[in-house]
């Protein structure tokens, strides 16, 4: 006696199911087709360029090294990858700074360090938060720290005329300094008179 | 076309784009000003230069670098203390001959960013500050000779009334201690221990030829914060603070001696900003926000600091100048860095950083007591031809 009951029930929900799916479906796609559909003029303006084309853009930069022959810091050119926000390109610079030179100068910060942030504010000044190595791997001496924090602040305000000021940050913290010398709790202006000569 | 057409075309050319080449170089502007009791010969220059001094009688040879040519914009001079300024070009260092009307004058110095500008003050030695403004204008008669640096036993400066007026206390701050040793050498010279056995030198040295209290901020070999230094300096209302390190570099070469004293680029851009946060807060605590207070407390400490800029560089030079005579070390000069000591620090305040513990014969001599004496010396000497100059204000 149960058995046809069963039955019947189970077709009758199967049925409801599909009436309801099909319902569904027609009223999201039509929903679509009414309101949402743009027109192909709007469609390739909304469109993000073709990524082949970004990936293609270049930039010419300069990074700063100390050198064996003498204090002070020296330029040297180098292309990097453009964009997209000027922050995420000022990344790359510094993980070159960090790379470290390819003509033979020496880098000024241990290869070890990560660029963990770097964000640029309205008013000109750019915040770079690098890893724990950056201060704890730091040679001493204030020749060794004054050639790393001038290296890292004037490759950016060099390469970024918006960026007038730069604010060391030690994962995600001010930090007084490096390692007992230089001030760090205020962002820094650039110091171009520890470059030898202009690139 | 005749020529005297073509000369006026050619004039006329010339004439258009002679200014317009001349514009791409960098212009370098000088001025004198005459003050109440000394002149000031002022150098403005979009970019920052290097320079060094050169005494020699009744002139002052100023050399500057620069790393591009520049154009020099002078104009007549008017002073009662300088006489005439001349320039002189070797490549690109500039070389700048001030001549005083007397041959016995004090100078001293000090910078600005954004616009570089380095300001020289002439003072006579004759017109000490006494009567101030008092005197008549023409020259003065037959001022003292000028006497260069006196390098005379310390045993003499009993006789000096040091501390007289101005200095009470000095702080000597000997760089680094405990955990964090600093800088080291390849034969495991450490710079806590170097720093603090030429600031006890430089103490023992002090005490006894000089009417001054001397407080170290660690005698022996602790833990010290930078903010913790600047405030035992402060609370014992130092008048000097001198602090010690000793260099380090990634190079090996790197070797000499340098003073150091603070660098407030932000000056004139936080000045600007004073005066904004004071001309648009009516009601100054009801609408600066949080955040600005804090900058005017900032900007307020900065512009105290600046105070001191002047006198900081004239006690980092005489220092520098001794160090090179007596100690024998390379001549790195004096500079200017955002040292965050020196920051913490209500006082003229240097830093001196007597040699490379990365340079191995650096080292050597760094670690042997001999030159630590002579290093203290030094200071000593530079502290006492500094007290001299100021004991007569």
């Amino acid at each position: 006696m149960k058995q046809p009951l069963e039955r019947t029930q189970v077709i009758a929900l199967a049925a409801l199911f599909i009436v309801i799916t099909v319902l569904a479906v027609a009223f999201f796609l039509g929903g679509r087709e009414e309101s949402v559909m743009p027109s192909s003029s709007t469609l390739k303006e909304m469109a993000p360029p073709p990524p082949a084309a970004a990936d293609l853009q270049k930039k010419k930069v300069v990074l700063f090294f100390a050198s064996e022959n003498d204090s002070l810091l020296h330029p040297e050119e180098r292309e990097i990858e453009a964009g997209p926000t000027p922050a995420q390109e000022a990344g790359r610079v510094l993980e070159e700074l960090i790379r470290g030179s390819r003509v033979g100068y020496i880098s000024t910060l241990p290869p070890e360090t990560k660029v963990r942030q770097v964000f640029f504010t309205r008013e000109g000044i750019a915040y770079v938060d690098f890893s724990r190595e950056l201060s704890a791997n730091q040679l001493s001496g204030s020749e060794a720290e004054i050639a790393t924090v001038f290296a890292v602040v004037n490759s950016l305000t060099y390469n970024y005329k918006d960026v007038k000021r730069v604010f060391i940050l030690i994962d995600g913290i001010e930090k007084d300094t490096l390692d007992g010398h230089i001030s760090l709790d205020k962002p820094l202006f650039p110091n171009y008179s520890l470059v030898a000569q202009q690139p | 076309m005749r020529p005297g057409a073509a000369a006026l075309w050619l004039a006329l050319v010339l004439g258009v784009f002679s200014p317009t080449i001349a514009q791409g170089q960098p212009v370098l502007k000088v001025r004198v000003r005459d003050f109440s009791d000394y002149s000031r010969v002022a150098l403005e220059t979009p970019q920052t230069l290097t320079f060094a001094f050169e005494r020699a009688g009744a002139t002052l040879r100023v050399k500057v670098d620069s790393r591009t040519s520049l154009r020099i914009l002078g104009e007549p001079v008017d002073s009662r203390i300088v006489k005439s300024l001349n320039w002189a070009k070797q490549g690109n260092t500039y070389i700048l001959t001030i001549e005083a009307k007397v041959a016995g004058f004090n100078y001293n110095f000090y910078t600005l960013s954004n616009p570089f500008q380095l300001m020289i003050d002439i003072t006579p030695e004759a017109a000490v500050p006494s009567r101030p403004a008092a005197k008549p204008a023409p020259p003065p008669p037959a001022p003292p000779v000028y006497q260069p640096p006196v390098v005379e036993a310390p045993a003499q400066a009993e006789t000096l009334p040091p501390g007289a007026k101005g200095i009470r206390t000095i702080v000597i701050d000997p760089g680094h201690g405990g955990l964090e040793s600093g800088a080291n050498g390849r034969f495991g010279t450490l710079e806590k221990e170097v720093t603090l056995a030429i600031a006890l030198k430089l103490k023992a040295l002090v005490e006894r030829n000089m009417a001054v209290r001397v407080v170290l901020t660690r005698d022996k070999d602790i833990d010290m914060s930078l903010a913790d230094r600047g405030a035992l300096s402060n609370n014992n209302d130092a008048m000097l603070f001198i602090s010690i390190h000793a260099n380090g570099s990634r190079r090996k070469n790197s070797n000499g001696s340098e003073v150091y004293f603070l660098s407030l680029n932000a000056a004139d851009e936080d000045t600007r900003r004073l005066a904004y946060l004071e001309n648009n807060a009516g009601e100054l605590e009801q609408k600066i926000d949080r955040q600005d207070a804090d900058d005017l407390q900032m900007i307020l400490w900065d512009m105290a600091q600046s105070a001191f800029i002047k006198k900081s560089g004239q006690l980092a030079e005489f220092i520098q100048t001794e160090l090179n005579t007596l100690v024998g070390t390379g001549n790195r000069g004096i500079k200017q860095a955002p040292f965050k000591v020196l920051t913490e620090v209500a006082c003229p305040a240097v830093l001196v950083e007597t040699a490379f513990l990365s340079n191995p014969e650096e080292e050597r001599k760094l670690a042997d007591p001999a030159f630590q004496d002579s290093v203290a010396q030094a200071v000593y000497r530079g502290l006492l031809n500094y007290i001299r100059l100021y004991s007569q204000e």
